[in-house]
This record gives C-alpha cells, sequence and structure tokens, in this order.
C-alpha cells in the first residue's frame, strides 16, 4: 500500500503572534519565523507511518508499503520533507514555486497531477494549513479525481485486506463512522494521533502510541539523508493560474476588556441589553 | 554561508526535533525536579526512543557515531530547558559513555557500551576527591594489584550520576585512581560498578545550590575488588585518557551554558516587550536596553567561539586543549552574567520560579565550578598560551 502526504511548510505556529500585515494590507509578513512542518501535516505523516508498520517494530514499513511526502513550495521545502523522512517516510518530492504563487485550487489541482504519476492507495493530509486556515485542498483534491473522501479524521483503522478504511469524524453529540473504499483521500484532525486512534491490522490492539507526532530519531535522522527527494519546477505538472485573489489582509480587532457585575441581576441584564444574547 | 550552528541538514532536524521534544517533554518538568532535588529517571530513558544515549559512541555499540558538533546541539538544546537533567546526560553520554568509546578495549566497548546507549544502565566518572579538586593529580585514592584483581581504597567526590535515588548507587563508573606507587602524574582507570565488593554510596549530596535535578554523591572504595580485565588501558595510562576526554566534556559544558543563555536573552527580552513601567515599554529604557543587547552579543560571541571550537574538535585525539578550556571559561561567566540581567530585567518576577531565570542562574554557577574550575581553565591556557607566540 502506497501513501501520499502532501505537506506544507509553514511559518512557526507557535509564533503566530508575530504574523504581521505589510502595509497597505496586501500581504502576510511572516519574516523572522522559523519555518515549520504544518502541525495537521506533520500528524497526517504520523497516521501514514500507523498505517505503514507493526507499531511494535515503528522503524520499518511493511513489506509492499511505502509513504511518500510532497510539498509545493520553496527549495527549502526539502529539508521540511527531510524531518519526515527521518520520522520513517520513504521519499519525497519537492515543487518548487513560492507561496505567493499558490492558492488552494491550484494546490488541489497540482496534487492531482502529482496523483496521477505517484498512484497511491490513500491521500493522508492536514485538515488545513494553519497559516491560510482555507480547509479545502483536501475537498478539491477528492472532487477532482473523483474519489471518496472523510475530513477532519479523528480515528482510521485499514482493513485487513487494504481495500478499505474506516474514518471516524467527531460531529456534534458523537462520532460518525464511514467506511471508503480505497483509493480515498483523507483529512486528519489533531485527534488522529491519540495512542490507539491508527490501527492497521498488523499493529496489535494493545500497542499504545506516544500521543502526538513521533519524534525523529537520531540514526533514522542519519538514515534520512540517503532517502531520495526528486526536485522538480512546479510548472512541470502543467497547472496554473490562480482562482482566488486576495484583496486585503486586516488584523482582528483587538479585544475589549472585560466588565466586573456585582451580581446575577446586572449579568442578565446586560446580557440582554449590551451582549444581546438573550 | 554555511550555518556554524547547524553545518548540515541533519545537524538542522537534530536540532529542530530536539527543540520540539525539550518544549514539551523537558521543560515542563523541570521547575519541579529542581525543587524536589530529584532526577528524572523516565524522562532520561525517553532520550534513548530519540537515540541520544550513546551520542559519540560508534553504531557497532549501539550509539549514534556522532561528532562534537552534534554534542554542543544536544546540551544546549537540552540545557534551555532543565541543566540539570543536561548534566545528568553529559555525566552518561560524554564522562562515561565518549571516554569508554575511545579509551576502552573492544572487549570492553562491547561489554559496556550496549547498555549505556540504550540507557538501561546509568554511567558516570569519578575523578575529584574530597581533599582533591583542580589539583587532580592530587588525588590519594589507590589500587594495588592482587593477583587477577585490584583493590582500590579511598573516596571520590562531587559525582554526578553518582546515586539513581537517595540510598541507591549509581550503575557503572569510569574511575581515575593511582597505582599505590605511581608517580604524580601517572594515573589508572578503571570500569567499577554497582555490586563490587567494596564499592558503596557515601552519601548522596543535597542542598545544591543549582543542577539539582542531577544526582551528585560521594562514592566509597573499600577494599574493593576491581577485575584486572576492568582496567581500561595500562597502568599509568589514564592521565592521557583525562585529557583526551576533557575537551569534549569541557564543549559540553560550554554548550549547556549557551542554552542557559539563550533561554534568559528570550525570557527577558519578551518581559521587556510586554511590560510597561512610567507610561513606557520597559525596552525604551536604556538601562534595560544595555541587559539585553550586552546580553546578546555576549551570547553570539560565546556561541561562535564554542561552534568554531567543535567544528575543530576531534574526539579521538587530544590537541584542542587551548579553546576546549576557552570555551567553558567564556560561556560559563557569560550565562551566569546573562541570567544576572534577565533576572534584573525581571525584578521581582524574575526573582520567584515561574519565569526560570532564578533557577538557571544558580543552575549556571555551578559552569564555573564544575567539569574544571575558572581558575584551572586559566591555568591550563596560559600554560598552552606559553607556547605559542603568534595567534591565529
Amino acid at each position: 500500500m502506497k501513501i501520499l502526504v502532501p505537506l506544507k511548510r509553514t511559518a512557526d505556529p507557535d509564533n503566530a503572534n508575530k504574523v504581521k500585515i505589510a502595509p497597505g494590507g496586501g500581504k502576510i509578513v511572516t519574516d523572522g519565523l522559523e519555518p515549520k512542518p504544518n502541525p495537521f501535516d506533520e500528524y497526517a505523516v504520523e497516521t501514514a507511518l500507523r498505517l505503514t508498520e507493526n507499531g511494535t517494530n515503528p522503524k520499518v514499513r511493511l513489506a509492499g508499503d511505502s509513504v511518500v511526502i510532497v510539498s509545493m513550495g520553496p527549495k527549502e521545502s526539502a529539508a521540511t520533507i527531510r524531518q519526515a523522512l527521518a520520522m520513517g517516510a520513504d521519499s519525497g518530492l519537492v515543487y518548487e514555486t513560492t507561496d505567493e504563487a499558490l492558492d488552494g485550487d491550484l494546490v488541489a489541482r497540482a496534487l492531482a497531477r502529482v496523483v496521477a504519476q505517484e498512484k497511491p492507495d490513500l491521500v493522508v493530509m492536514g485538515k488545513q494549513a494553519v497559516d491560510g486556515d482555507s480547509n479545502q485542498v483536501g475537498q478539491i483534491l477528492a472532487e477532482r479525481l473523483g474519489w471518496p473522501s472523510a475530513t477532519f479524521a479523528m480515528s482510521i483503522e485499514l482493513s485487513a485486506d487494504k481495500k478499505s478504511v474506516i474514518v471516524g469524524r467527531e460531529v456534534d453529540g458523537g462520532v460518525i463512522k464511514l467506511k471508503l473504499t480505497l483509493p480515498a483521500v483523507v483529512t486528519v484532525d489533531l485527534r488522529i494521533v491519540s495512542p490507539k486512534s491508527v490501527s492497521n491490522n498488523v499493529t496489535p490492539a494493545t500497542h499504545a502510541y506516544q500521543d502526538g507526532a513521533r519524534y525523529a530519531p537520531l540514526p533514522m535522522i542519519m538514515a534520512a539523508k540517503k532517502k531520495p527527494i526528486a526536485e522538480a519546477p512546479f510548472a512541470s505538472l502543467g497547472e496554473q493560474g490562480l482562482t482566488t485573489t486576495y484583496l486585503r489582509f486586516e488584523q482582528p480587532p483587538s479585544r475589549k476588556a472585560g466588565i466586573k457585575v456585582k451580581d446575577v441581576a446586572e449579568l442578565v441584564q446586560r446580557l440582554r441589553s449590551e451582549a444581546k444574547v438573550l | 554561508m554555511s550555518d556554524l550552528f547547524n553545518p548540515t541538514p541533519e545537524h538542522k532536524t537534530l536540532r529542530s526535533t530536539l527543540r520540539t521534544f525539550v518544549e514539551r517533554e523537558v521543560d515542563p518538568q523541570a521547575l519541579a525536579h529542581d525543587r524536589e532535588e530529584r532526577f528524572n529517571h523516565a524522562l532520561f530513558r525517553k532520550l534513548d526512543e530519540l537515540g541520544l544515549l550513546g551520542l559519540t559512541v560508534p553504531a557497532e555499540y549501539g550509539g549514534a557515531g556522532m561528532d562534537a558538533t552534534a554534542v554542543a546541539i544536544v546540551h544546549e538544546e537540552l540545557s534551555a530547558a532543565d541543566p540539570g537533567f543536561a548534566l545528568a546526560y553529559l555525566a552518561h553520554t560524554l564522562l562515561f559513555a565518549n571516554n569508554l568509546a575511545v579509551n576502552g578495549s573492544d572487549a570492553q566497548r562491547h561489554k559496556y557500551l550496549p547498555s549505556i546507549s540504550s540507557g538501561e544502565r546509568i554511567g558516570g566518572m569519578c575523578m575529584s576527591e574530597p581533599g582533591a579538586g583542580t589539583d587532580v593529580l592530587g588525588m590519594s585514592t589507590t589500587a594495588v594489584r592482587r593477583g587477577d584483581d585490584y583493590v582500590i581504597n579511598g573516596a571520590k567526590m562531587w559525582i554526578t550520576n553518582g546515586a539513581v535515588s537517595d540510598t541507591e548507587l549509581g550503575d557503572v563508573f569510569l574511575v581515575y585512581v593511582r597505582m599505590a606507587d605511581a608517580p604524580r602524574n601517572k594515573l589508572t582507570m578503571f570500569l567499577v560498578e554497582k555490586g563490587f565488593a567494596g564499592f558503596s554510596l557515601g552519601q548522596k549530596l543535597k542542598d545544591k545550590l543549582g543542577m539539582r535535578a542531577s544526582t551528585t554523591a560521594e562514592l566509597v572504595f573499600e577494599d574493593c575488588v576491581v577485575p584486572a580485565s576492568n582496567r581500561v588501558g595500562e597502568e599509568g595510562d589514564a592521565a592521557l585518557h583525562m585529557m583526551r576526554n576533557l575537551e569534549v566534556e569541557r564543549l559540553g559544558l560550554a554548550a549547556m551554558s549557551l542554552g542557559i543563555a539563550r533561554r534568559c536573552i528570550e525570557v527577558m527580552n519578551r518581559y521587556a516587550s510586554e511590560r510597561k513601567s512610567f507610561g513606557q515599554s520597559l525596552r525604551d529604557f536604556g538601562q534595560v536596553q544595555r541587559h539585553i543587547a550586552e546580553s546578546y552579543a555576549e551570547y553570539m560571541a560565546g556561541r561562535s567561539y564554542t561552534y568554531w571550537a567543535a567544528a575543530n574538535l576531534d574526539l579521538t585525539k587530544p590537541g584542542n586543549r587551548l579553546d576546549s578550556d576557552g570555551v567553558k571559561l567564556y560561556c560559563a561567566t557569560m550565562a551566569k552574567n546573562v541570567a544576572d540581567r534577565a533576572i534584573q530585567v525581571l525584578g521581582g518576577y524574575g526573582y520567584v520560579g515561574e519565569y526560570n531565570v532564578e533557577r538557571l542562574w544558580r543552575d549556571a554557577k555551578l559552569l564555573e565550578i564544575g567539569g574544571g574550575t575558572l581558575e584551572a581553565h586559566q591555568k591550563n591556557m596560559t600554560r598552552e598560551l606559553s607556547r605559542t607566540e603568534k595567534l591565529l
């Protein structure tokens, strides 16, 4: 089984408050912020690895299984891919371009081309990137491919015959489970990296992963040096043209200071007259 | 320009992986372990999952076979959150594992290094004594040969990882001693394990100023019987082992200073933006600007010197004494001063545990004493420089 994981390089999400808007509101400035993998994509890498290994021996993929990472962005994206290779993925693809030259629709179209070339059985990706927060690439990609898709996965179970997955999605009042016939697109949410959220009928049911994406162990960091990353210009995918025009960026209004009320009666009165929520 | 601090992509990945690990797993436990004066054994075992416990040990003995720059990276990153924990790591990885990997026999490496590289056993090294520190050759612990064994008598002091708890002896140690009749400069090194007859925990030292998340102990050798196969090298060889290994030890300690300094600068820099005084931001005051700017410049000077020294340090041979002493001499005091300024910038908040800088200030002081006092570095460097007329 082959899994393709699209990975976006984003400005350090832990320092999102340092993101500035350029004068005139024309674009977002992330100068000085360390580029890091989009956290949801990192969870997707972790998901793909868990699906293709016996959790008791996480350093090797199961026979016949592979995980390929693809990134679209600056040349330095290769370094971000290298981290995923150090976690255990097998190879990487970088299509060089700039973030400004992309929107969700174009990325989805380009990914559809990559899927046509790579022929994965499953695409696992983050539900959204933490910079643009567009939350659309997975959905558009599935539509373009004509593949079934499940978004915001909080659990995934691969069938023993590797022909389908059952994806759990958190909805109001519980979890809904969808069975998808492969090939399919799955976008993942935070809980997908809980200790028992991924099963593949190989890892023993008793096995519990550590919470979160795994750390790249030093020997694997060194071994990843020898894993292949193919680089090509974005234009080689034959897709172009943005369908989204960004008009202007604005800072959200700063939050007003709170007030203290003396009793419940005043609280109710203010909720009614000022907040207008009652 | 190449990146002095991350010369290869692998060094860079090592650093970024560690930064995430440290943020998530090391930082949250640091204050409590300092307060309780307790070593975090479970966290130490987690370093095995990252493949860090045999950092410089060749792969055939279960290690990662990394270079001096990787040594600097790991110690800097761990120390940015928890210098005490980093010190326990240093004693294990450099004082024991690297020392044995470089100076031990093949049989000794095969016997000891795999369980050390996996963290199954924790290692340490015994050099100082209750009555001999900087004057290391003044040590009085002695060994005599008796048939197939040696018998060691004496006591060792300030041994990091010497105990695993308040009452339990640490696992395995490299111990420097002198043969009973040997001249002052001829030392001999032995591998001594918990369980050897006559080897015991004298006391776990308490009430340390800093580095409280690592254990420090006095270890006692009373007619301690060590098989001859546990002698590392020949009788009288160990002064060379010591000199060879001290270089990377001092590099590691200098890198720990860098971690402390970086964290303190981050804390005071952030605070200076957030805190207002007399209607303006703290960072608008010249007095605060001096603390922040001088700290950063000194940190970068120390960092550049340390990583330059690391790039030139060959773990297998001596020859970098001047700069391995030099980086520690400079960085230890630099870190202490930076931590001091951070406390000053934060005022009352700097004086309490929550903002970490008071702990880092206490930890930083040890680096002016342990692994070579400032005075020892000054002595060594001045001696080295006496042979040099023209500098680089």
